[in-house]
Parts: structure tokens; C-alpha cells; sequence
């Protein structure tokens, strides 16, 4: 592959000032890229992630054996009928989310190191700053004339008060996916935004268009007060508006690809707001995430079905506790035991999922067979806070690059983003490194 | 020059800081402490270093990093961080560490005012006001300046997604960030905003569902918005766009029976709007509702007939109908004018004379919180519509907005008026020529296409997006010498002011004072400030101040275990907020000491919360004023529901979790996080036997490096262990044993049981508790944390209001006249954001921070 290095060192993104962080490296490797992609019928990728925090109780996710043919444990059961289609990782290890000095933060560090592969910095302020997370890496080549660039959606609610850890800011804990390495990305909760980011507000193509002409309209005189704005700003206020300049590019950007894509979609009913209970919550985001690929509005997605130090109760299934005191179980068993429940529970909304997405036609087969699945948690054993042989697993075909139907067992040492590294080439976004990676996933990335 | 009466010796020190202090001593009770004789030498303060401090704290230990011996006690402004930081930990008690020698109180007290006059006159002699950074709108901020700006109310959280919170509060300007998503949400939330306002609807209506918590205990009247006599059901203030027919759809709970069961009694259901109702329907009873019997949509839809001849039907027949028929029936359709009206949906009982029945107690089964068997309950309410809206109609917003209408088909004078106004508001100061000039510019490109009403909408749209209005823009005048501070216009000023106190945009008075530059004199400010407090707008001080600092937010998420708790309903759960938003609402409004909030004699129940609480003679749904005597374990914060509800686990109390809470919220002095992997509390003991929480924490009292934080937490907490989980009044836990609330903090204070804590910290925490206070209004104020060189502002803060004994709105207006939130800090225009700041500026020291 004639791409070299993906990877600038954090500075780059930092350094900002004002100008447009479309990523310029990214551009130069348009064309070689574009001519890859118009070789014969490339089916279209997708990639989606699905996160769980506050970890797993491993001895029964881990499957006692390895290879092909290998024992579904107990918390993996309901994926053993999607065994062909999916690949169970283990050994790897979210080093950079251990406390490196900074103690405490656990939870916040797991959560960004999870798909960035860097060491989150300690703050409460402003200076939020992990890395680029591997969807995002994904979505710019991707999702380059997608009419969004990438969707991100969580479960909980985010305003409660009090709820983050000491010393770092709640921003590390409302989100997994970094734009950049100081921009985290905010995950939707509401099925409603999700719809109408997907399909818009209005019924007909007319609307849709007369609507976005008349944003784009806007949007325009915007840039130029910015402009103007910036002048009679200090320097370090006309950075932070530059933000929003660069937001309203992005907008700006899409609203034209939607304009020129001009397609007729038979769009479903409107969600009317977020559902009582996970499971319906949990369906219906899923249901929008699967709608996004087959459509292809989008071909990144980022799923947060649960966030780290989460506090929802699954009172459906009696569990009253909430989940993150559920993995802090002490070692008691009848606890232990609630643990590995939920964490069944979770997969089990994920197999229900993939087998939609297996019934799914997308051409010359299904979605399934044409996308990449990321299912895991940064976090391993919930109750101290390892994060060592985290519980991660690979479903999908990848278009024929992903060979399922295995579990593979990585020697100790072995860095998780060197998994997101053979992800993103089997995706066709190749990646020397990021994050701490040392390289490709033998076994796994050779076929 | 200076307004300020000095007394003594200090004359120097207070002069130069009066001189940046932009207070201006309004009104003549600003009596001052009497300050300490200042020391030429500062040899007895030495001395006290010496003997108490230095034994561990000095170049060869280097206890913490801190090495006093090197520092000189006659230039504290050399390294005020690190003098902050010493003042902090001996005046909240924490150092010297418990169980090592002691200053007497004279020694005690001469030192820290020595250190605080030290301090104070460091930084009058070179004042550091901190830096601001571009702060935006947050969404309850957005969604009342809409309110504001069209007299249209929406739920922020259904326009834009939530904000990232810091030090404790949601407006804090570094955590606001930006991005793509947040701004396609901006532009889909000003193109609803827009339509909303001026009734202009079309298209398919989107529905929009109200729910009710499935613990709602619906036997009886839920909420003061609903009739006397009602059960059950809801009551919703919403906004309705535009005259038209709207549908409503009820769904009613699955679990339990709560459905219009063919064997229960006939059930009615009445749908009011404003008080007259429109639609009613009664089902169950003998003969099941028939199918296809749908009503029209018109007022008061035919209730299910009633049977006629057999009063036993037909067995068979009844089976053959699906319950689902029930649902289809709970929908209707009627015509509603624009504007907000409210909606309430509940049941009407046949009687609340108790049946002389078969007794049916309440029987939870596994976690499946509702009602006892047979009574229906509501689950949600969804509304949609207009459907065929009639055009353009009247409406509230409408009229705000249309302040005048085209003479001719050319006229852009109205357009402009129109504009101008509205920008003015949203901009919060008089539009330019060139903001004009844009804004027009996307009104004409509008209106040539599509007319008048339809250009005034895409200009809103231009304001709604507009960083004039998203962000709170503040300039600085060339004439600022970088890293010194400058006063902010007056205009900048009454947007400080009108965020911190209503979380909106500044009304049309506060602008015409602000645009006359007279905001700044103190006795109109002071004018302006009392206004505000007074208006009902500064309920959200209530609900974002009062709500995030005492994590009474949280009291919406809180799900206690139905197993333990089988009592705690939604009914508890909203009472509990109620209650303590009232409680607070009064504290403002009466303009009470701020130590009431630890010892009032009055709080406000209903019927529920009485029950709870073991007050009797209190009936009915409205929260009413009660009067608490002296020896109530209910007086103050500490005796709330909601505070003593959000520092539990689901399960079980947390003494450790309350302590902490008293640490970080009232005492600022927070404990700092706990080291990794501590075991499990061990809850039952090796027989078998549950243990009590003081047992359970019992390593913390003998392990010495639990010690040393938890002897400071553990004893709050465990005094109010007669509260349990969800704040009722125990006396034996859940070991069984007599609850022992007694306890000991390290610097002597004894107490045992509620009323005594609350008398200890009265006592002699009071001071504490007012600094700490001051540091949270500073906080939500300033938009930033609070940070060492801010201490003496806040310093300051309270000794302005102690000749008041601390009233509310003296420590509100130490706030707004203090120098952090009426002047900024200047920047260097020339170098990069990033250029070494010469002033102190927000580190990421190791040595802790000043607050929370």
C-alpha cells in the first residue's frame, strides 16, 4: 500500500490556531485512494462499534478453548448462532487507560483509551486531550461524500450531576469517539436527533432541499461574521470561535453532498422520544444504526450501549443496581453473578442486531457480510479496574477479509489498538500506527 | 477617593485594595472586621510555623512537597498560591493532621488573619482576576433566552443535546465545546424555534410523547395541576404552534391489570385542557367496549355503552375481544387555539369511600414497581398535530414578534424595526449598522421568494445561529495593558448578570440601564441586582444553582431498591425535588440568612412527604409551609429526602457517601479520592450475621492511612445514620441494633444524632460554610473554577455580607461586586494563545486546588 504514515503526533492537531483542521494530509491521499476505489465493484464498507463499560467478569466471557470450533462461554452464548460471522479476541491489552501517576480516573481514562490507543490527559478544564479514535479514522475515508461523515449514539443521559471522576472532566466519560485529539464527540441519546440527522426535517426531496438551500444560505453570512467577529476578539477567544467556524464548514460540506446525492428515501415513522426501558432503547438505536448503512447515510457508527460508571438499572431483567455497582461486586457470588447477567444481556441485544443486519440484503449479499463490528469493552475485570485482556470481539465479513468462526489469544503484552490497526485495513484505510500500536494482528489480519 | 472608612495600622493594605476592588462601598452598613494589628515583623506568626508546622513540612521530609522553613513569612506575596493553600488547610481544620500538637484558638485565629490580610493586600497590589474564556450558551441558558426573546416555551433537551458539566456546574465556559453535530442541532433547533414562533407548520406534525414513571403510585391526585378528586394520570403545560386539530393518543400501563379489564368496575378517563374538559371515556365493567366503536373527533367522545339486558355476557364473546381494542378507543381528536395551554389526563374513581371488600394489599412481585391490582394507570400521553393548521393565526409569539406589518409590498422599515428589536434582544445590545445590514440581507433574499413572513423566519434563523447570540461575546479595548485587568462594559456586564441570576438574556430594563452606561454605578446596580432577585425569573437559581451544587438534580435519576424500599414511588421521588426547590425558592425570596439552609424552622410538604417524614395531620396533594420546632430532625438541608436520597446507594446508606457530600458542599473542604483497589466493606460478619454500617467501616477507624481522611468524613455521615436510604427515620439499622449516631471529628467537635451535627456546624462551621457557599456562587457566576488568587474575592464576599448575617442577597451582590465579575483579564493581543502568561494563571499543579 502506497500510503505511509496516517499517524502526526498530537501537536498537529493542537496547534489549531484558527485555521480549518481538515486534517490536509488526509486530502493528498485522496487521489490514490479514489483510484483504488473505482477498481471493480467495491462493495461498500461499513464499520460499526458497539462499547459496554465497567468491564465483564471475564471467567465467563473468556471461551475456555481457541481456534475454529472453539466452546461459546457463557456471556457469549447468544452470538453461537452467528458463529461463522464473528472472531472472539483475547489477550489484548488497553495499557494506555492504566494509571501511569495520575491515580484514580479509571473509568475516564478506559473510555477514550479504548479506541485512540493514548493515555488520556488528567484535567477538568478545557484541555481535554486523548487521541483520534479509529472510527473517526475510518469515517474520513469512508464516509468522505457520505452524507454524514459518522454517527455516534449512546444510551444514558448525560446531565447527571456529581457523576464523573475526580480530577477529569465529564467530557471523558460522555463519549468514546475523538475527532481530534482535543474534540470529543458527543454521542446522541435521543432516537428523534438521530432520525432527523439522518433523514432531516421535511417530508418530500422539495422540502428537504429548499430547507438545506435556505441553511446553507445562512450559513454563509455566519462565516463572515465570524470573520469579523474574530478581529475584535482576543486571540485566545477568536481560537474558540474558530471552532465553530470549522463546525459550520463541516455542516456546510454535507449539506452540499445531500443537495447533490438528491436520493428519494422511504423514510419510517419519526421516533417520538427516547423509550422506557434499555432493551426498546437499545432496539430502536440499533434499528436507526442499521437504517444509516443500508441507506448509506452514513458508513462509520459508534454505539454506546453502555458508558463507563454507568448508573442505569435494568429493572427489566430484576436488576435493580445500578451497572457500575453491579461491577464493583466484591467478589460476593450472588453479585458475581448479577455481573455476568448483564453483561449476557448486553450481547444479547448485540445478536439481535446482528442477525437483522445478517437478514439485510446489500447487493451481492448482506450487510453483515459487508461490515466490520467492533463489541467490547476497554475495561476487563469491572471490579478492579483491569484493564488487561479487555473482552473484545470482531463480527461481520469485511467483504470477504474477515475469516469467522474463531477464537484467537494474543500474547500477553499485546497492545488493543494493534486490533484497531488491523481493522482499519481491512476496512481500506490503512494505517501504519496509532495510538501505542506495534503493528498488525498476526493471524487475525492475515486471514 | 477612596469610599472606604480604615481604621489603624492596615490603612495602607485595605486603601490599595479598594482601589481595584470596583465594589465602591455601596451603602454605608459595610462595617468591617476589625483587622488584626498588622505585624512590621512577622516573628509570632513564625513562631507558630515553627512549633505546629515546620516539624514536618521543611527541606529535609519534604511532607507533601511543602517546605515552610524556606519560605518567607515577610513576602507571602512571593508564593501566594502555596499560602492560599496553608490557609485553606488550617482555617477548615485539616492540618495539623489529628492526633499531632494543636495551636490554641488565640494562636489559631491570630494566624489566619494575619495570613488572610497578607494575602488580601498581595493581591490588591497586583490583582489577578483570571482568565475568561469564550463562553457559550448552554441549553437551559438557550432554551430561556427563547423563552425570553419569543415568549415561546420549549424543552431545551428536546432541541439539543446535553453539555459537559465542570466543577460541579453546567455553565462552566471550558467544558461548552463546539462541534459539527452541535451545530447541525443549532440549525435544525433555530428552524423549529422559527416555525414555532410564527405558527408556520406544514408538513407531516411530529408527535411528541409525555410519559409517566411506571412507580407512579396513580391511586390517588398525583399533581396540584390536576383536579381535587382526580387519580392518576398527568398534567403538561405545552405550547401548541398554531390553531388546528390535534390528536391525542393515551396508552395506559401493561403491567399489573391496569387496563380496562371486562371484570373490573367501569373506569373513567377524562382528557381536560385548561380546566374544560374535552373528551371522556369509560371502559371496563361487564360488557367490554365493541370493536370498530371509534370516537369522532369532536368534544367528548360516547363512553362504551353500557349492557343491556344480560348483565352477564356471553363467555366466549368476551374472550374473542383483544384487549388491544381498549387502546384504539384512548384517541381522539379536537381543536386547540395557539399557545400554551395546559393538558391534564386522568382518572375519575367512582368513589373514595373504601370498599368493604375482599382486603387486597399491595403485593409487589419481583421488581415490578405500579399500582395494586385492578387499578388502571397511566403510561403516556402522545400529542400530534396541527393537522390542516388554518394559516396564519394568532398566537403569544406571534404577536411578540410582529410588532408592526408592511405598509406596502416594498416596505422594509417594518422588517427592519422588526429585526432590530429582536436582535437587540438576542444580541443582548443594539445591532449595528452592519448586523443589520447582513440581517436584512437574508430577509430580502427570503421575502422576494416567498413573502414578508417568510423572510422575517429565515432572518430569525440568522439570529438563532448567530454567535452574537450563541456565544457571550466580550471585547477588549485596545487601551487594556496585557495581564491586567480591565472592567467590562456595562453592556457585557448586564449579560454577566442576567446569566448568573436567571440563566437568560438580559430583559429590556437591564438593557436601557446597560445602553445608557449607567449599569455600573453601584447604587443602580445594587437596584437592578434586588429587581432581579425579586423577579420569578430567578427561579433558576434555584433549579441550576441550587439543583447542581446540592446534586438535587440528580433526584430524577435515582432508582431505589424496590426490594428494600417498596415504599419509594415517583410520587416520593418528585417530592422530594419539590420540596427542596421550594425550600430554597424561600430562602431566596424571603431573602434568609444562608445559614437557614442548614437550620430553617419551616419546610414544605404534602400529603406524601408528611407521611414520609412522621409529620401528621397534612392532607392532600399541595406542598404546604410547615413550621418545624427546634429539636426536629428535619430542620435544614440535612433533614431533606432529596439530599439525604442522592447520597445513598440503591440499597443501602452510605455514611462515607454523606460525609463526603458535607465535605465538598458545605464545609469545602473535600476529602481527595480514594486509592485504588480498596476491598469490598465486608456486610456481614464471619457468622453470617449483617453488620452495621459503622461496623463496616471499621478499618477505616483502625487502619491508620484510611484514617487520616475518613476521621474527618466518616463521623458526619454516620450522625445522620437514622436516616435511611430514602431519607425516613429509623432506629435500628439493618443489622437490627440500635443505631449509634454519635461521633467525633479530629479537631474535638462532638456530636450524636442530627440535631446535634447540625448544631456543631452552626456552631463553629458556620464560617466555612458561608466561604464555601461564596466559592459555588463564584463558581456558576464566573462561568470558570475557582482558583487561589480568587480567595480573597471570595474572602471578600463574606465579610460584605456578614453585617447582614449573611442574607442571601448580600452574598449575591458580594458576587456581582466583586472584581472576578466586573472586569477580565487582558491578553496579550500580539503573541499566540498559547505565549507564557507572565500573570498566574489556572496550573496544573500537583499542590490541590482551592475548591471542590
Amino acid at each position: 500500500m502506497l500510503i505511509t504514515r496516517l499517524h502526526l503526533p498530537r501537536r498537529t492537531f493542537l496547534r489549531g490556531a484558527g485555521v480549518a483542521l481538515a486534517l490536509p494530509f488526509l486530502d493528498a491521499m485522496v487521489p490514490a485512494l479514489s483510484a483504488m476505489k473505482n477498481t471493480a465493484a467495491q462493495p461498500v464498507r461499513r464499520f460499526g462499534t458497539v462499547y459496554i463499560g465497567n468491564g465483564k467478569n471475564m471467567a465467563k466471557w473468556t471461551p475456555a478453548t481457541e481456534g475454529s470450533g472453539f466452546e461459546f462461554s457463557p456471556t457469549l452464548k447468544p452470538l453461537e448462532p452467528l458463529r461463522d460471522q464473528l472472531v472472539v479476541v483475547t489477550g489484548l491489552d488497553n495499557w494506555p487507560a492504566m494509571d501511569q501517576g495520575d491515580a484514580g480516573g479509571q473509568h475516564s481514562r478506559t473510555g477514550p483509551a479504548f479506541m485512540s490507543g493514548v493515555h488520556p490527559k488528567q484535567t477538568e478544564g478545557a484541555d481535554v486531550r486523548a487521541g483520534i479514535t479509529i472510527d473517526q479514522i475510518a469515517a474520513q475515508v469512508l464516509c468522505k461524500d457520505s452524507k454524514l461523515s459518522s454517527l455516534e449514539m449512546a444510551l444514558d443521559r448525560t446531565d447527571v450531576v456529581g457523576a464523573c471522576e475526580h480530577k477529569y472532566a465529564c467530557a471523558y466519560i460522555n463519549s468514546i469517539c475523538w475527532r481530534t485529539a482535543t474534540t470529543p464527540l458527543p454521542m446522541e441519546t435521543n432516537p428523534r436527533f438521530v432520525f432527523e440527522r439522518l433523514f432531516g426535517s421535511g417530508d418530500t426531496v422539495e422540502e428537504r432541499l429548499a430547507r438545506s438551500e435556505e441553511d446553507r444560505s445562512i450559513l454563509d453570512v455566519i462565516t463572515s461574521e465570524i470573520g469579523r467577529l474574530r478581529r475584535t476578539l482576543n486571540p485566545h477567544d477568536g481560537l474558540k470561535l474558530g471552532e465553530y467556524l470549522d463546525a459550520i464548514r463541516d455542516v456546510e460540506q454535507r449539506i452540499q453532498r445531500v443537495e447533490a446525492s438528491n436520493v428519494e428515501l422511504a423514510v419510517p415513522d419519526r421516533p417520538a422520544g427516547i423509550p422506557q426501558t434499555v432493551k426498546e432503547h437499545a432496539e430502536l438505536m440499533f434499528d436507526l444504526q442499521l437504517l444509516a448503512f443500508q441507506a448509506d447515510i452514513t458508513r462509520v457508527s459508534t454505539l454506546m450501549l453502555a458508558r463507563e460508571i454507568s448508573g442505569t438499572t435494568y429493572n427489566e431483567i430484576g436488576l435493580p443496581d445500578g451497572h457500575h455497582s453491579i461491577s464493583h461486586h466484591g467478589n460476593n457470588p450472588e453479585k458475581i453473578q448479577n455481573y455476568t447477567k448483564l453483561n449476557t444481556y448486553h450481547v444479547q441485544m448485540f445478536a439481535d442486531f446482528l442477525k437483522k443486519m445478517a437478514a439485510t440484503n446489500d447487493g451481492d449479499g448482506s450487510l453483515l457480510d459487508h461490515s466490520i463490528l467492533l463489541y467490547g469493552s476497554g475495561m476487563s475485570e469491572g471490579n478492579v479496574h483491569n484493564n488487561l485482556d479487555v473482552p473484545v470481539l470482531v463480527a461481520g465479513g469485511a467483504d470477504g477479509r474477515l475469516k469467522g468462526g474463531r477464537h484467537v489469544r494474543y500474547p500477553k503484552g499485546t497492545p488493543l489498538a494493534n486490533l484497531g490497526l488491523t481493522l482499519l485495513d481491512k476496512m481500506g484505510v490503512p494505517v501504519e500506527n496509532f495510538g501505542d500500536s506495534t503493528g498488525k494482528l498476526e493471524v487475525l489480519s492475515g486471514m | 477617593m477612596s469610599r472606604r472608612l480604615l481604621l489603624g495600622a492596615c490603612a495602607a493594605a485595605f486603601m490599595s485594595f479598594a482601589s481595584y476592588t470596583v465594589v465602591g462601598g455601596a451603602g454605608a452598613a459595610q462595617a468591617l472586621r476589625a483587622p488584626a494589628a498588622v505585624q512590621t515583623t512577622s516573628a509570632p506568626q513564625r513562631a507558630v510555623l515553627e512549633k505546629y508546622c515546620i516539624t514536618c513540612h521543611n527541606q529535609r521530609i519534604k511532607t507533601a512537597g511543602l517546605m515552610l522553613d524556606t519560605m518567607d513569612t515577610a513576602a507571602v506575596a512571593e508564593h501566594a498560591e502555596v499560602w492560599e493553600n496553608v490557609l485553606l488547610k488550617v482555617s477548615t481544620g485539616v492540618m495539623p493532621p489529628a492526633g499531632r500538637p494543636r495551636p490554641d484558638k488565640a494562636d489559631r485565629d491570630g494566624f489566619i488573619s494575619w495570613l488572610e490580610s497578607e494575602l488580601d493586600a498581595a493581591s490588591a497590589a497586583r490583582p489577578n482576576v483570571g482568565r475568561g474564556t469564550l463562553h457559550r450558551l448552554n441549553r437551559t441558558e438557550y432554551a430561556n433566552a427563547i423563552r425570553d426573546l419569543l415568549g415561546l416555551q420549549i424543552d431545551g433537551a428536546a432541541l439539543l443535546p446535553a453539555d459537559n458539566a465542570a466543577y460541579g456546574f453546567d455553565n462552566i465556559a471550558d467544558a461548552l465545546s463546539l462541534s459539527p453535530v452541535l451545530t447541525e442541532r443549532y440549525l435544525s433547533a433555530a428552524a423549529t424555534v422559527s416555525h414555532l414562533a410564527l405558527g408556520r407548520v406544514s408538513g407531516t406534525p411530529s408527535p411528541e410523547t409525555y410519559y409517566v414513571r411506571t412507580d407512579l403510585d396513580q391511586r390517588d391526585r398525583v399533581s396540584e395541576d390536576l383536579p381535587l378528586g382526580s387519580s392518576g394520570g398527568l398534567a403538561v403545560r405545552r405550547y401548541f404552534p398554531a390553531d388546528g386539530e390535534y390528536s391525542f393518543k393515551m396508552k395506559l400501563q401493561e403491567r399489573g391489570s391496569g387496563r380496562f379489564g371486562p371484570r373490573d368496575d367501569p373506569r373513567q378517563l377524562d382528557v381536560s385542557i385548561d380546566g374544560a374538559r374535552v373528551w371522556t371515556f369509560t371502559g371496563g365493567g361487564p360488557k367490554p367496549a365493541p370493536a370498530g366503536d371509534k370516537p369522532t373527533a369532536s368534544r367528548a367522545a360516547p363512553a362504551a355503552p353500557q349492557p343491556e339486558g344480560d348483565i352477564i355476557p356471553n363467555e366466549a364473546q368476551r374472550r374473542a375481544e383483544p384487549q388491544q381494542n381498549v387502546e384504539d378507543l384512548l384517541q381522539f381528536r379536537v381543536h386547540v387555539k395557539a399557545g400554551s395551554h395546559l393538558v391534564q389526563v386522568y382518572f375519575v374513581p367512582l368513589t373514595s369511600a373504601y370498599v368493604e371488600d375482599v382486603i387486597e394489599p399491595t403485593i409487589r412481585t419481583k421488581y415490578l414497581p405500579g399500582n395494586g391490582a385492578g387499578d388502571p394507570a397511566l403510561s403516556s400521553l402522545t400529542i400530534t398535530g396541527p393537522y390542516d393548521a388554518a394559516g396564519r393565526d394568532d398566537s403569544p409569539s406571534r404577536r411578540r414578534v410582529f410588532i408592526c406589518r408592511p405598509a406596502t409590498k416594498d416596505d422594509t422599515a417594518c422588517a427592519e424595526k422588526i429585526i432590530s428589536t429582536l436582535g437587540r434582544r438576542a444580541f443582548r445590545r443594539p445591532l449595528t449598522a452592519t448586523d443589520l445590514q447582513t440581517l436584512m440581507g437574508l430577509y430580502r433574499t427570503a421575502a422576494d421568494r416567498s413573502g414578508f413572513e417568510s423572510g422575517i423566519e429565515v432572518a430569525l434563523r440568522g439570529i438563532l445561529v448567530n454567535p452574537q447570540f450563541l456565544f457571550r461575546l466580550e471585547g477588549q479595548p485596545a487601551s487594556a495593558v496585557a495581564n491586567t485587568p480591565y472592567r467590562v462594559t456595562d453592556l457585557e456586564l448586564a449579560s454577566r448578570l442576567s446569566f448568573f441570576l436567571w440563566s437568560s438574556i438580559p430583559d429590556d430594563e437591564l438593557l436601557d440601564v446597560a445602553s445608557k452606561a449607567r449599569l455600573h454605578d453601584p447604587a443602580v446596580l445594587e437596584h437592578q441586582v434586588r429587581r432581579m432577585l425579586a423577579d420569578e425569573r430567578s427561579s433558576a437559581l434555584v433549579k441550576n444553582f441550587g439543583g447542581q451544587w446540592l446534586l438535587v438534580r440528580n433526584m430524577a435519576g435515582v432508582t431505589p431498591n424496590p426490594e428494600y424500599f417498596f415504599q419509594f414511588d415517583d410520587n416520593l421521588r418528585k417530592g422530594f425535588q419539590q420540596e427542596t426547590e421550594l425550600f430554597i425558592d424561600a430562602i431566596i425570596r424571603e431573602d434568609h440568612s444562608v445559614l437557614d439552609l442548614l437550620d430553617a424552622d419551616f419546610t414544605f410538604v404534602n400529603e406524601r412527604l408528611a407521611r414520609h417524614y412522621g409529620i401528621p395531620g397534612i392532607y392532600g396533594e399541595r406542598f404546604r409551609r410547615v413550621a418545624l420546632p427546634p429539636d426536629s430532625v428535619r430542620r435544614g438541608l440535612l433533614g431533606q429526602g432529596s439530599i439525604l436520597t442522592v447520597t445513598s446507594y440503591s440499597h443501602r446508606t452510605s455514611p462515607v457517601l454523606r460525609g463526603k457530600w458535607i465535605l465538598d458542599n458545605l464545609l469545602g473542604a473535600p476529602p481527595p479520592p480514594p486509592p485504588p483497589n480498596i476491598p469490598e466493606l465486608q456486610e456481614k460478619a464471619t457468622d453470617g450475621k449483617v453488620r452495621s454500617a459503622r461496623e463496616q467501616m471499621e478499618q477505616h477507624r483502625r487502619n491508620p492511612s484510611c484514617a487520616g481522611c475518613h476521621a474527618r468524613m466518616d463521623p458526619l455521615g454516620l450522625a445522620l445514620e437514622n436516616f435511611d436510604a430514602v431519607g425516613a427515620w429509623r432506629t435500628v439499622d439493618q443489622s437490627d441494633a440500635p443505631i449509634d449516631a454519635s461521633g467525633t471529628l479530629p479537631d474535638g467537635g462532638k456530636f450524636d444524632g442530627p440535631v446535634a451535627l447540625r448544631k456543631e456546624l452552626l456552631t463553629n462551621r458556620a464560617g466555612d460554610f458561608v466561604t464555601t457557599l461564596s466559592q459555588k456562587l463564584l463558581t456558576y457566576a464566573l462561568g470558570r473554577g475557582v482558583e487561589y488568587y480568587d480567595a480573597p474575592a471570595v474572602r471578600q464576599i463574606k465579610r460584605s455580607a456578614a453585617p447582614t448575617n449573611y442574607r442571601f442577597s448580600s452574598l449575591i451582590l458580594g458576587v456581582v461586586k466583586s472584581a472576578p465579575f466586573q472586569m477580565r483579564m487582558a491578553r496579550d493581543l500580539a503573541g499566540a494563545p498559547n505565549s507564557a502568561g507572565s500573570t498566574p494563571g489556572p496550573t496544573g499543579s500537583s499542590t490541590p486546588k482551592l475548591v471542590n
